[in-house]
């Protein structure tokens, strides 16, 4: 079973002094932290711009923060602090989307979607950009960002809902995209929630006789272009799906390498086609009613255009 | 006053002085910078050759005080006060903007030995002086943060809630110094008020003075009483002239001199040419 983030934050807190966490209004995600290292567990308050510039001066003492905040206000409202602070100065800083990946606050609003936060952390030299797609992948990617020296975006996505596939038959890797099932008529890139709607669309699909690859694209930045590539030349179509804009994030990213490559393999990036997603109504209905489905995957595979 | 007081600050005023000369002769070199890095010269001195423990051959010791210029376009008046203490050769200054130089446009801590923070961008630095201040009483140790502000600057929102944040916190290690110079592309007041300034510190949980900035005892007497009170952080008001002791700088945000501009400048300094 997956160890949620506040536990693994404490566990990686433990093992090394450097450690420490600051909250933006998250308290949550740093209490275990709190209770037994109260001097390494700070609030700053509903204050983004403060939380990375603090974030940046641990670093600059030789802390390894992970700064906390919700995911659309922590990649937007203090974009400049993260892009000069964190990223010019190549600051060993973890920043944390912790609630709110994606469209995940679904009817609460445009003001709580984070439709930008791929493209925005991808945007920064430095920067490696995780969005894992369950709490087996999360507990993973915490871990991989505290190991590596440098700046890290980590969205909290997706966590609780499960893929369906006993953790020891997965893996993970940073940087490296995660096999969840092969297939050699289309390849579905897919990271953060999106990744169970991946394995949904690749299930409706076996059932019209269409072997879908599907991969966790877990690593945004750096892309594992190897296996975009291979996908390219090994499968007739490619797919991205994400909650987030089509533009610049996942599908972005992908469309990047396969345009710089000659293989030619179309593509098909699901996500919000450049919309803010403004609607009342469930998380299942936001995503149905702007193509960030399942249903969706298949459409797109069956009325594939040459 | 004791002697050695008058020579302390016969000794620092001097270094103001060589900090100004330098800062001149930038300017006769490029575009410069000059108004706010003028007004700074003797807060400069008095930081590096008095208040902070530092080690110039060694620039990332981690006993160090930390000082981040958070007008970060003042960096001519810091670089100089960085190589004549020590960090490198004075003979770099009149490099600055040339290619491959180590004196950059903006204060740059990929580029510039001494420096610990990049900074261009206002409102960054003290929040990034509060991280710092956190992470030293994490160490339990002795560090001191000082944090350069200038007026205008504090028109930047992040500015507060670093203020904020440093009270609750209680960071007596911090300080900030406000380059009062009163002059942003325009007159500061008029643009955007600040005043009542040192209130607003005072509401924000500082502990506040407020100095001429431009006269060096002044400026001794207030970083010798750092903190000014147990459990709070410091913000020290320095009222200066923008483009002190330069009549072609005097509220001035950049100048490049011509020939005869950088003779009349240095020899206002009573540097001979």
């Amino acid at each position: 079973m997956a160890k949620c983030l506040p536990e693994v934050l404490l566990e990686l807190a433990r093992a090394d002094e450097r450690i420490c966490g600051v909250s933006c209004d998250c308290w949550g995600f740093l209490a275990p932290l709190a209770h037994e290292f109260p001097l390494r567990a700070i609030e700053v308050g509903i204050a983004e711009q403060n939380l990375i510039g603090v974030g940046a001066g641990l670093a600059v003492r030789g802390k390894i923060p992970f700064v906390i905040g919700m995911n659309p206000f922590v990649t937007m409202r203090c974009f400049e602090q993260i892009r000069t602070d964190l990223g010019y100065g190549s600051r060993n800083v973890k920043v944390i989307g912790g609630y709110g990946s994606g469209v995940s606050f679904a009817g609460w609003g445009c003001t709580h979607h984070a439709m930008e936060e791929i493209a925005l952390m991808r945007l920064i030299p430095t920067m490696t950009v995780m969005m894992p797609a369950d709490a087996f992948e999360a507990e993973r990617a915490v871990r991989a960002a505290a190991a590596i020296n440098g700046p890290c975006y980590l969205s909290n996505a997706g966590g609780e809902l499960p893929l369906g596939i006993p953790e020891d038959q997965r893996s993970f890797g940073m940087g490296k995209a995660a096999l969840l099932r092969a297939g050699d008529d289309v390849t579905i890139f897919a990271c953060g929630a999106a990744t169970a709607e991946a394995l949904r669309g690749a299930d409706l699909l076996a059932e019209r006789g269409v072997a879908s690859r599907v991969y966790s694209m877990h690593t945004v930045k750096p892309l594992d272009t190897e296996a975009v590539l291979k996908a390219a030349q090994e499968t007739r179509l490619i797919l991205t799906i994400e909650e987030h804009t089509t533009i610049g994030g996942l599908g972005g990213a992908v469309a990047e390498t396969l345009a710089e490559s000659a293989t030619g393999t179309p593509l098909r990036r699901l996500g919000l086609q450049d919309t803010f997603a403004c609607m009342v109504g469930g998380y299942g209905d936001m995503k149905a009613r702007f193509g960030i489905t399942a249903e969706a995957i298949v459409d797109a595979v069956l009325n594939e255009k040459p | 006053m004791p002697t050695d007081r008058q020579t302390l600050t016969a000794d620092l005023s001097e270094i103001a002085r060589r900090i100004r000369v330098w800062v001149v002769r930038i300017a006769g070199m490029s575009d410069c910078h000059t108004g706010g890095s003028l007004s700074i010269a003797e807060i400069l001195a008095g930081l590096y050759f008095h208040t902070m423990r530092v080690d110039p051959a060694d620039p990332a010791w981690p006993g160090r005080d930390y000082l981040i210029l958070s007008k970060g376009h003042c960096v001519p008046g810091l670089d100089a006060a960085l190589a004549l203490r020590g960090y490198f050769a004075p003979e770099h200054l009149v490099t600055h903007l040339e290619l491959d130089s180590i004196i950059s446009g903006h204060a740059c801590a990929r580029i510039t030995p001494g420096i610990d923070v990049s900074t261009g961008s206002l409102g960054h630095g003290l929040s990034i002086g509060v991280g710092i201040a956190l992470g030293v009483r994490m160490d339990a140790a002795d560090n001191r943060v000082f944090v350069i502000l200038g007026d205008g600057e504090l028109q930047e929102g992040s500015n507060w809630e670093a203020a904020m944040s440093a009270s609750h916190h209680k960071l007596e290690s911090l300080v900030a110094i406000i380059d009062r110079n009163r002059y942003q592309t325009g007159p500061t007041e008029e643009m955007m008020s600040l005043e009542p300034l040192a209130a607003k510190w005072a509401a924000f949980g500082w502990s506040v003075r407020t100095i001429d900035g431009n006269d060096t005892a002044a400026v001794i007497d207030a970083l010798d009483a750092l903190p000014f009170e147990p459990g709070r952080p410091s913000a020290i008001i320095a009222e200066t002239v923008k483009g002190k002791g330069v009549s072609l700088s005097t509220n001035q945000h950049m100048n490049r001199f011509d020939e005869a501009q950088l003779k009349q400048a240095l020899q206002e300094l009573g540097e001979p040419v």
